[in-house]
């Protein structure tokens, strides 16, 4: 749509262009094809408007604003966790504290108990002496054979 | 249509009106009401639902249609307004921002009560279907009042494919009947920004018309 419609469209389709500015604009739709079916459509949506306006005065009944704060209390968010429990917050601080001290020393206690378990020889020990020429593969070889006949059964 | 003005950078907007100043509505008799609310002031939140109630009505009215269903859906308007009031910048009039409110409120009602139908209408046999479709009253175009309705439909359909916001500065404009300079004052945009906007939203409606007229079985009224 070009420039001279543009500026004036509001008070060109409300109908309260000055005369002068309202001749330019037709001037230039006549000549205008493009602007002209533009300018048509939304003329003719324009009109629909009026469908909307509510030609009744609808008063609101007695109890209309009993109902907004019904409405008001019925949308109030509730607080999740302190709402389940009734806490006040100060309340739910301290007892998050508190749960979360606890699990570190029961924490650090099951730590400390893992400490005392036996260590055996590390894989890398176990790996060297099974190369060395030393190492009888032979009673090796049978002992695995005992202990699978062991799972066996 | 609309091909020239997507491609060029509306040159028309601007060229004759100079942007005006921001209303501080702050620091009006309604900014000091507003600050009341805010604070939890129950008495002053009354005065808010007394002073505006017959216009959210209407609005509400003139989209629904429904009497029955304006008072439900107004308290629920003013519920909201309640407890987002803490939200409320000043950027706008209190009026502009209650009526963006209860737009959104109708289309809400408007898009529920279409599903509820929908999910009624899939659970009923085609013969169940077929019965209440001749049950519904049948819109008779030679009617006024049927004509009225149809129409209006139609334009909330159009309106449903435009932004909250266009959809808000439409209605203000051509149902309220505000001006550029109006609109500006109470939304707290230049006009030149309202005519844009304005614009866009005018294009937007038109090529949803377009798209419904083309449709099978449309209605224009």
């Amino acid at each position: 749509m070009h420039a001279v419609v543009t500026e004036s469209l509001e008070e060109y389709l409300a109908g309260e262009l000055e005369p002068a500015a309202r001749r330019e604009v037709d001037s230039h739709l006549g000549a205008c094809r493009v602007c002209r079916q533009e300018v048509a459509g939304m003329r003719d949506v324009s009109r629909l408007f009026g469908s909307l306006q509510s030609g009744e005065k609808l008063a609101p009944g007695p109890g209309f604003y009993a109902g907004v704060m019904r409405q008001v209390d019925a949308r109030k968010p509730v607080p999740l966790f302190a709402g389940l429990f009734n806490l006040n917050l100060a309340f739910g601080r301290r007892l998050a504290f508190t749960s979360l001290m606890t699990l570190a020393v029961l924490g650090s206690y099951l730590a400390a108990r893992e400490a005392h378990y036996p260590e055996g020889p590390s894989p890398e020990a176990v790996m060297a002496q099974e190369s060395s020429p030393a190492f009888d593969t032979a009673s090796a070889h049978d002992q695995m054979l005992v202990t699978l006949a062991a799972y066996e059964r | 249509m609309g091909s020239v003005s997507a491609a060029l950078p509306l040159p028309g907007f601007g060229a004759r009106i100079a942007a005006k100043s921001r209303v501080d509505y702050e620091n009006t008799p309604e900014g000091a009401l507003v600050r009341r609310v805010q604070s939890g002031d129950e008495p002053a939140f009354r005065e808010v639902v007394e002073r505006y109630q017959s216009k959210v009505f209407s609005i509400i009215h003139g989209i629904v249609r429904r009497r029955n269903d304006v008072e439900d859906i107004a308290q629920q308007v003013f519920a909201k307004v309640f407890l987002s009031i803490g939200s409320f910048d000043f950027r706008s009039s209190l009026i502009t921002w209650i009526y963006k409110i209860t737009v959104n409120e109708c289309f809400d009602y408007l898009r529920k009560r279409k599903v509820r139908k929908l999910v009624y209408e899939s659970d009923l046999s085609e013969d169940e279907a077929r019965r209440v479709e001749n049950i519904e009253p049948q819109v008779n175009r030679q009617d006024p009042a049927d004509a009225s309705l149809a129409r209006r439909d139609y334009v909330l359909k159009l309106l449903s494919r435009v932004s909250e916001e266009e959809r808000m500065l439409l209605i203000l404009k051509e149902v309220e009947g505000y001006s550029v300079e109006e609109l500006a004052e109470r939304i707290g945009m230049n006009e030149n920004t309202i005519k844009v906007k304005l614009f866009r939203a005018r294009q937007k409606l038109v090529k949803a018309a377009q798209r419904l007229d083309r449709a099978p079985g449309a209605v224009t009224g």
